[in-house]
């Protein structure tokens, strides 16, 4: 356990230093930060003004020296553009997206699974008919389109749902479900083909032999198989919903980490990229840990040496 | 993607036509007028950030020396009372008496003097450098006398300190953290909260997300903005478009601008919305390598460059694809600038002329070229269409602004679409003189045009000015150095119980709004 743990620390280690790198690179390449700071409406005169202030003229390698040396020292910087500490920022974004991310995941789940299993249950009746057309059409509505539907019938027509902003927990119910939805379609699917499979083993069979109530068959014995998979792909979706629900906090005007990781990127505020680049991949470790400890406890064959 | 999300916008907007407007319309019930765009403000210091929100905002709360009216466009004294220049590089400024800053000190030439000494300095960070690179040092012989020593004779100075050059307390960046980029020190000037004189107080200040202002009962009562009659300002960033749409309509907001012209047509057929359309001072304009600064290129013969400007059907694109409140542009400055001359030769849209044009420069087939842009990415393919009609055939290189600004400032772009606000001054000075004086956007260097031009910049003399910038302008309207497309218009939408003002210099005077009765 010990060694598999530290062999984790070190991949997450090198998974950061190169995406750190790599976005660093990518960032000045792809323009010159103090031309995105400064913006369109600013002068050449201006322009140069800023890349000599903010030190864009260093050599790179000495910009990015001097960001590492900073973080290794525990300074992570300071927004160029906020004006805030990046800390600070994060501290900020964070729980917006932490919270939009569960309240999706929550979503997808109540919804996917009892779904998923119903299908699998009824296999080409009418609950799986109605799921494949869910999976299909959550599937192909993009993010954006569901969003401004949500918007036009919960908050336009009906004035229940307020549609723009995070004040309250009501202004998370239609993001919520807009990204939830994208996730859904892909844990059903998985529910269901997983279920169909398991249904069909020797130790259901046998359970069933034995005289279990069929609810108890499919609860304590069949999901509890067929969920394995859908445990690391739910992992894998929270990351990406933590890492980038870039379009639904946009349309929602919610102030996370997607829409700040994307306001980033324009600005080229590089050290606010940077950490939300180090946060998301230790984010990312941490939930894939954390998948395969749980697949563990649910699969004894899983258990870790 | 753009499309389909048109589309929707359209098809949602279409039904909330139809609707019943049930919405409450709380800006009037709570006298709070709540305007939203896409962009995210750092700071409210408009020393600290160009961007047109900071600008609206800062209007609001803090006064300069001298007022543009956004009306008819005359100076008027604000914090000042009158001016004078005592030489050609000497200003003398009169204050006004008894006038507070929002923390209760009273403003005096001290202020006004520390304000723009801290601003001059080459490493105060401040972003639109034009404004104060002319001043050479700032005295305050008397607490209501300040002298501007200029560094050359300004005769923009007056339009300089006319709405975006705020006056802050003495010592008021004193507060400014110190704080480490990339392991070099700096002061964070931007930071600091702004205390101001003006119609507005800010209450709360969220950067990236909101600024709320309130009402100053205390503001001077003969101030030429008027006292202001709406008690409180709220401004939010709203990313999307189509949510700043929904939420106007619902009356969650009260004032959007940038509407979208495919959107302004339904949006003004709904009962509590106001839609208007204005010019503004954003110019577009194509930059051709006349000099040869990318290589040997077609475009440094005159011939190619005016088949160019008679194979652009400007007025269409202005009309027909820019919209509302856009206008074909004559030269390349604002009609509303000072110095900016209109009667300067002009290409009226003519492919035939143009096709005979190309074939004597030696290009019967026309050529190929790269045409670099950043903007608007359907009004350069209009300009590549019309192009392509007479051979010219152009490889779009659509970059974001970032990538494309060293790429201009390398000499590496033979054809550009561009675009620029002049920084909102209404001097040809920001305008011509920032693209024809040799700088490194200049892909002409005309030095008779340069020179010319950097007479009129230091001339006080406004005929002989004006004179000097009509020289220049239509020496690069013969040479057609550049050609200058159209200018920009804005659609503002706001709630119909507000009276405001829409004006031509893409700003929001809300000191001058009020809920109609």
């Amino acid at each position: 356990m010990g060694r598999f743990l530290a062999r984790r620390l070190l991949l997450t280690l090198l998974v950061v230093l190169v995406t750190s790198i790599v976005a660093f690179s990518l960032v000045h390449l792809s323009g010159d930060p103090a031309a995105a700071m400064a913006g369109e409406g600013a002068s050449a005169t201006d322009v140069a003004a800023i890349r000599r202030l903010y030190g864009f003229d260093r050599p790179l390698t000495v910009q990015y020296f001097a960001w590492a040396a900073d973080v290794l020292s525990g300074e992570f910087g300071r927004s160029y553009y906020l004006r805030e500490s990046v800390v600070q920022v994060l501290a900020e974004h964070a729980p917006v997206t932490a919270l939009l991310g569960s309240l999706a995941l929550g979503f997808a789940l109540l919804l996917a699974i009892p779904l998923g299993v119903l299908a699998a249950l009824r296999r080409g009746g009418m609950m799986d008919r109605l799921a494949s057309a869910l999976a299909v059409t959550g599937q192909a509505a993009p993010s954006f389109l569901l969003a401004l539907l949500l918007i036009y019938v919960f908050g336009v027509r009906l004035h229940w749902l307020p549609i723009s902003g995070n004040a309250t927990t009501a202004h998370y119910v239609l993001p919520a479900i807009t990204l939830g939805m994208y996730a859904t379609p892909a844990l059903l699917r998985l529910t269901r083909s997983g279920m169909i499979e398991v249904m069909q083993s020797d130790h259901i069979r046998t359970a069933r032999a034995y005289g279990l109530a069929p609810w108890r068959v499919v609860l304590r014995h069949a999901l509890r198989s067929a969920i394995i998979p859908v445990v690391s792909l739910a992992a894998v979706q929270f990351g990406l919903m933590l890492g980038g629900s870039i379009v639904v906090e946009a349309v929602f005007s919610l102030k996370g980490l997607g829409q700040l990781a994307w306001e980033s990127i324009q600005r080229s505020d590089i050290e606010v990229i940077q950490a939300i680049l180090l946060l998301t991949s230790l984010v990312y470790a941490v939930l894939t840990l954390l998948a395969d400890l749980l697949n563990a406890l649910l699969d004894p064959r899983m258990r870790l040496t | 993607m753009n499309r389909l999300r048109g589309l929707a916008l359209a098809g949602s907007a279409a039904m909330s036509l139809l609707l019943p407007q049930t919405a409450a319309w709380a800006g009037k019930a709570d006298d709070t007028l709540t305007f939203a765009t896409a962009n995210e403000v750092d700071t409210v210091d408009l020393y600290y950030q160009n961007l047109r929100e900071v600008v609206i905002i800062s209007q609001q709360t803090c006064d300069t020396l001298m007022y543009r009216d956004p009306i008819d466009s005359a100076y008027k004294p604000l914090l000042g009372t009158s001016y004078r220049w005592i030489d050609d590089k000497t200003l003398e400024f009169k204050l006004r008496h008894g006038v507070k800053f929002s923390n209760g000190q009273e403003m005096t030439s001290a202020d006004v003097a520390y304000t723009f000494n801290h601003a001059r300095q080459p490493d105060s960070g401040m972003v639109t450098r034009l404004l104060v690179d002319w001043i050479e040092n700032v005295e305050a012989p008397s607490p209501d006398t300040v002298i501007f020593k200029a560094k050359a004779p300004t005769p923009a100075a007056i339009e300089y300190l006319s709405g975006i050059t705020p006056i802050y307390p003495a010592g008021h960046y004193d507060s400014a953290p110190t704080v480490q980029t990339g392991g070099k020190p700096r002061r964070d000037y931007g930071a600091v909260l702004p205390v101001c004189v003006g119609p507005y107080v800010i209450k709360d200040f969220k950067p990236g997300a909101s600024v709320t202002l309130v009402k100053n009962d205390q503001y001077f009562a003969d101030s030429p903005k008027g006292k202001p009659s709406i008690g409180t300002l709220v401004f939010k960033t709203i990313p999307d478009n189509d949510t700043q749409l929904a939420e106007l309509v619902t009356g969650g907001i009260d004032w959007i601008w940038g509407v979208p012209t495919e959107n302004a047509k339904q949006l003004a057929e709904a009962p509590n919305v106001t839609v208007k359309a204005a010019p503004t001072t954003r110019m577009s304009f194509l930059s051709l390598d006349a000099s040869g600064r990318t290589g040997k290129n077609p475009m440094q013969d005159v011939r190619v460059r005016r088949a160019m400007f008679y194979a652009i059907d400007r007025k269409a694109i202005a009309r027909e694809l820019v919209g509302e409140g856009a206008e074909v542009l004559q030269a390349m400055c604002d009609p509303r600038q000072f110095g900016c001359a209109t009667g300067v030769p002009d290409y009226p849209y003519d492919p035939a002329k143009a096709k005979a044009l190309l074939a004597e420069a030696g290009y019967p087939n026309g050529f190929k070229t790269d045409i670099y842009a950043y903007r608007d990415r359907p009004y350069t393919e209009a300009v590549m269409n019309y192009l392509r009609e007479v051979g010219i055939v152009a490889d779009l290189q659509f970059l974001q602004w970032k990538a494309l600004r060293p790429i201009m400032e390398g000499g590496k772009a033979q054809l550009a679409q561009l675009t620029w606000g002049s920084q909102g001054v209404l001097d040809a000075s920001a305008s011509v003189s920032n693209y024809f004086k040799f700088s490194v956007d200049d892909y002409a260097r005309d030095a008779e045009v340069r020179d010319w031009l950097e007479a009129a910049d230091t001339t006080t003399d406004p005929t002989k000015r004006k004179d000097l910038y009509a020289k220049a302008l239509t020496r690069i309207a013969d040479q057609a150095y550049f050609i200058p497309l159209f200018s920009y218009g804005r659609t503002y939408a706001f709630n119909s119980d507000l009276d405001l003002p829409v004006t031509p210099d893409e700003l929001a005077h809300f000191y001058r709004a009020h809920w109609k009765k």
